[in-house]
């Protein structure tokens, strides 16, 4: 190992540090205010880090690709990662006697998600996945108090067993038929295996691509989503909504691409099914919702379906594949800033469980500023001009038309149609009359309000200023 | 000094502005101070740019910024002062600070104080931004707020529902006229490339020749913004239910300045008018059929405000028959002096209304003549020059007008016929209003005195009204030169002698206990035609059947179209599936599973169906 491949590994390093370093502490000073900076300190390293190793591009091993496309999503995820520790501070005060091992399990979940991101092989990618899953299952259902969170995480460990399993089964028939494990190596053999035996290639790829809808609750794999949202502590469910599946998608654009499984008509088919009835399926679902959580986590659902879209779009553009990676880049990125934003108003508002939508009542009037964020986040969600999802969602269609996918198109837009009713009812519920139980204003804990000002201001820059982004992407 | 004219319509801008966000905090009196002493300041500006303008009159252009730029159409926020422009602009600043001045003590009592001057102020502006506009998009944008300053200040007293009514009527009749108008910029930009006024004109006049028919279109379209504002027939039914505003308004924008807009708009694009006979045509018989029609509404009406607003359509109906037969100077004369007189005129009902227990029936008062002595020379001074009368200012102008009326070789002898029809009738409803409020006896008497800002500006417009038509106009650069051959000498005679006649039937008629007139009313014949004549011709009876009840019906038919039928059928199609798909999210994580697998299944179903296009 030369000292590029040392550099390029750093943040993967620094990560390990950390994590490392809080379990040192916990077994000399047990306390969680310490731990807590510890954290926060090892994630800002570990963004330096990705900075330094921005210029370098480099495999390492069989294992890991590192390439700026996979730094800039690492960044992203430590981002997701410092909101996220932002959001905990204080949320075990009174339910958990030891807090530090939250600390530690976030940590690793990060670490587990960097690795998924920068995987080039399936070991990678189940290793990756499965450190940063194994770590959330124990993160949802910290809080002691209350079966929902210990339900929450019972039904996403179960599930996702059987996720992960269907992921290792699909590997090992592309294995079968190709030889090879990194997604180069299968990408060049899948060719001439296609010939020799092309179902155990269609049957690899599409039972691995099933495995990995789950992870991003595509439909019909999105039935855990609501519950594990729902039960999780919300900051919790903040990490799983955009990091998990954030790094999840990567991973699976990278398999896509560098596997050459694009190619396969039939397999792209069974991805424009999934994508449509994810678009349809997670907008219904969401239509009435009265559970505010649940709702983000089916609208979660009609969007990894959008991005979806750009996938199967990839391969029908011809020489402006650049377009599809940055059309990808951005809604990701738009996707979860407002995610982030969102969730953080809901963190704040409706405290750690409830989230029903009551407590949103008139909060117009009783917290002005986190109502704004609130709503700027829902316009973004629905794809209004002046924000992050506009852009975004501006760039799909671009996309989707060049590649004149006419179904996929329609579909998007019908469920952003859809979409917009239950995005502007949270609104309307926000300027409505405050319900009787909500006269107060909510206590937002005072450095919470900075956090969920910047997420707003960022998903309003992005949305009204966003050549400085496109550029970034564009270099990618 | 000229280039910084853009201040004059931020003064009251700014005031207004100011008046908005701080009138809680504001006293009465410093209320009174900014929202009198902006538009003080505007007509002093205005003054000394006016002096600046007598010894240099050349024309200035004043570019502030361009609003936008998309492809040819650049519109810029920019002024032109010419002398019309700047004759404009003496009335709107110099009358309207004696109304801002009379206002002061008029809504003394009332409790929206700042809100009042706040509009009024507003109003000024946008009356300017009118009149600078260099191009006709900026023109649109004061012609717009000046009617929503219209429409705030009819409906002023909007607790009384009828009031909102009339404010509503005057703003979408008027409304009726801006969408041909603004039909006509819309045709004028994309037939000659550009809504800069000087521009436009120079390139109308070397495209299109007379008697083309796109300059007769965009004349007609012009036009029909211009009577909807100006209040001719026929969509001149707003102005008399305008009145419903307090009475200083109605002196300023409903007199004064704002109806007299579309005798700007029409001066201001004259060069257009030019070139189109036809469209000349018709602006000369809308003015003389309007000011016929509201002459005799004006003789039957008993509400003093509903005279002067008869009156004043009448008036512009003189106007618009100046600028149908190319005497434009006259015109925007006899704009300026019936902008002193009538502002005089209402501003005098104003104060017996204000001393009188808002009474407005003329049958009600009488007598005035000793216990108001100041109203009843302002009234007199003010009917004079309405009517005519030798020596005043309104003498000048009107005989300016029929006497060019006469030379116009086609119609010139009918509509100066009818020209002095109407004066002789102006005359007689005039005076009738005269001898019946401040003659005989007295029927109300008034509580108060009127102060000095009250006495102060109707003494100065008494003196406008009588030396205004010595004024001469800086308007020679502006217009082309009318035939100025001098018409016979007899009909000069008879039009002098005309409104005396008027004047003396008004005094037969109705001075005193007017026996005669009593006795021959009272014929049925008469009654009828006076109850025609009263109700303004039926003609807002004949709008709301062919306008008003279709609309409502029509509305009422598409309450319930068919159209709504089909998307309230997704509505309840979308919240079915809804309801459907969530009872699949039972909690089971057995079920959860199972779904799970089917998914699988299908996946591996459609993807293993081999495709003959693949790799």
């Amino acid at each position: 190992m030369n000292s590029d491949q040392l550099l390029v590994l750093s943040p993967i390093i620094s990560l390990s540090l950390t994590a490392l370093i809080l379990m040192i502490q916990a077994s000399i000073k047990r306390d969680h205010r310490i731990a807590w900076w510890i954290s926060t300190l090892g994630l800002l390293t570990t963004l330096l880090s990705i900075y330094s190793a921005s210029n370098f591009s480099q495999d390492v091993g069989p294992l890991l690709k590192v390439d700026a496309w996979g730094l800039w999503f690492s960044a992203l995820l430590i981002f997701c990662a410092l909101i996220t520790l932002a959001l905990s501070r204080d949320i075990f005060h009174t339910q958990a006697d030891t807090k530090e091992e939250y600390y530690l399990l976030l940590i690793l979940s990060t670490l587990g998600a960097v690795v998924l991101v920068q995987a080039a092989h399936t070991a990678s990618l189940l290793l990756g996945m499965e450190l940063m899953g194994i770590a959330l299952y124990a993160m949802i259902a910290f809080p002691k108090s209350g079966d929902l969170p210990l339900e929450a995480a019972v039904k996403y460990l179960v599930l996702s067993a059987c996720a992960s399993a269907m992921l290792l089964f699909g590997f090992a028939l592309l294995y079968g038929a190709t030889g090879d494990l990194s997604f180069a190596g299968m990408g060049a053999k899948a060719a001439s295996g296609y010939l020799n035996n092309p179902l155990l290639v269609l049957a690899g790829a599409a039972i691995v691509l099933a495995g990995m809808g789950f992870k991003l609750s595509l439909v019909p794999f999105h039935m855990w989503t609501p519950d594990v949202y729902q039960g999780a502590p919300t900051a919790v469910t903040t990490f799983l909504a955009t990091l998990s599946k954030g790094a999840m998608f990567v991973a699976m654009v990278r398999l896509i691409l560098d596997g050459q499984l694009y190619r396969y008509e039939s397999l792209m088919n069974a991805l424009s099914v999934v994508a449509v009835a994810s678009m349809l399926v997670g907008n219904w679902l969401a239509l009435r919702q009265q559970q505010i959580k649940r709702l983000i986590a089916y609208s979660s659902t009609a969007h990894f379906g959008y991005l979806l879209v750009a996938i199967i779009a990839l391969p029908h553009l011809g020489d402006t594949q650049q377009l599809g990676r940055a059309a990808i880049s951005f809604y990701l990125v738009a996707y979860i800033v407002t995610t982030l934003a969102a969730l953080t108003v809901i963190a704040n508002v409706g405290g750690e469980e409830d989230s029903d939508m009551q407590a949103f009542d008139g909060l117009f009037w009783r917290h002005p500023a986190q109502a704004i964020t609130l709503a700027v986040a829902m316009l973004s969600f629905a794809g209004i001009p002046l924000t992050a999802g506009f852009m975004g969602k501006f760039y799909l269609i671009t996309l989707t038309l060049n590649a004149q996918l006419w179904l996929l198109l329609g579909t998007l837009m019908i469920g952003s149609a859809i979409a917009i009713y239950y995005y502007l009812r949270v609104i309307f519920t926000m300027s409505a009359e405050p319900h009787q139980l909500n006269k107060g204003s909510p206590t937002v804990l005072g450095w919470r309000n900075p956090v969920a000002l910047l997420l707003m201001l960022a998903v309003l820059a992005i949305g009204s200023w966003p050549q400085p982004l496109i550029d970034l992407i564009g270099r990618l | 000094m000229r280039d910084f004219v853009w201040f004059i319509p931020l003064l009251p801008l700014a005031s207004s502005v100011l008046l908005m966000i701080a009138s809680s905090r504001l006293t009465r009196r410093s209320v009174a101070l900014l929202g009198v002493g902006s538009v003080g300041l505007a007509a002093v500006l205005t003054g000394a740019v006016a002096l600046e303008f007598l010894s240099d009159s050349t024309p200035v252009e004043v570019t502030l910024w361009t609003w936008m730029k998309i492809d040819s159409l650049a519109p810029r926020i920019s002024f032109y002062i010419d002398g019309l422009t700047l004759v404009m602009m003496c009335v709107i600043t110099g009358v309207g600070f004696l109304i801002h001045l009379f206002s002061s003590e008029f809504m003394q009592d009332d409790d929206s104080y700042a809100r009042y001057f706040a509009y009024l102020n507003m109003f000024i502006a946008a009356m300017l931004i009118l009149v600078l506009a260099d191009n006709l998009l900026l023109l649109y944008l004061g012609w717009e707020g000046v009617g929503v300053c219209s429409y705030l200040l009819v409906g002023f007293w909007y607790r009384d529902s009828a009031n909102g009514r009339a404010a509503r009527k005057a703003f979408i009749v008027t409304r009726i006229g801006d969408t041909a108008m603004l039909i006509g910029l819309l045709l004028l930009l994309t037939e000659l490339g550009t809504l800069n006024i000087r521009t436009l004109m120079q390139v109308a006049s070397e495209q299109w020749s007379i008697g083309d028919s796109l300059p007769t279109i965009a004349c007609l379209l012009l036009l029909g913004g211009a009577i909807g504002k100006s209040a001719q027939f026929p969509l001149h039914t707003w102005l008399p239910d305008a009145m419903a505003g307090p009475t200083p308004v109605s002196a300023l924008i409903h007199a004064a300045t704002m109806v007299t807009a579309g005798v700007y708009l029409i001066a201001r694009t004259h060069d257009l008018f030019l070139l189109s006979p036809s469209a000349m045509h018709t602006v000369a018989f809308i003015g003389i059929a309007t000011s016929l029609m509201a002459a005799g509404t004006a003789l039957v009406q008993s509400d003093i405000k509903r005279i002067l607003a008869y009156s004043t359509i009448s008036q512009i109906g003189y106007m618009f028959l100046a600028l149908g037969v190319g005497a434009w100077t006259a015109g925007v004369f006899h704009l300026m002096t019936h902008a002193f007189f009538k502002a005089l005129l209402f501003l005098g009902s104003g104060a017996i209304i204000h001393c009188l227990h808002h009474e407005h029936n003329i049958f009600k008062m009488g007598g005035l003549r000793t216990r108001m002595p100041i109203t009843f020379w302002s009234f007199l001074i003010g009917s004079a020059a309405l009517a005519a009368l030798p020596m005043t200012a309104g003498f000048f102008s009107k005989d300016l007008i029929l006497l060019q009326a006469y030379q116009r070789p086609d119609f010139g002898p009918w509509l100066w016929g009818a020209g002095l029809l109407g004066a002789l009738i102006t005359a007689i409803y005039s005076f009738r209003l005269v001898f019946i409020v401040f003659f005989g006896d007295a029927k109300t008497e008034p509580d108060r005195e009127i102060g000095w800002q009250m006495a102060l500006p109707l003494t100065v417009l008494c003196a406008l009204s009588i030396i205004g038509g010595y004024f001469s106009l800086p308007l020679a650069d502006v217009f082309p030169l009318v035939n100025a051959e001098h018409p016979p000498h007899w009909v000069e005679i008879i039009s002098i002698s005309v409104p005396l006649l008027g004047v003396f039937l008004a005094y037969i008629g109705f001075y005193g206990q007017r026996p005669r007139i009593d006795s021959w009313t009272k014929t049925p014949l008469v009654q009828r035609v006076g109850q025609f004549l009263r109700s303004g011709w039926r003609l807002d009876e004949v709008f709301d059947r062919i306008a008003v009840k279709p609309y409502y019906n029509l509305a009422n038919a598409l309450q319930n179209e068919p159209i709504d039928r089909f998307y309230e059928a997704i509505v309840r199609l979308n919240q079915a599936i809804h309801r459907h798909l969530s009872a699949t999210q039972s909690g089971r994580m057995r079920w959860y599973i199972t779904s799970m697998m089917v998914g699988l299944i299908a996946t591996l179903g459609v993807a293993m169906k081999i495709a003959p296009g693949a790799i």
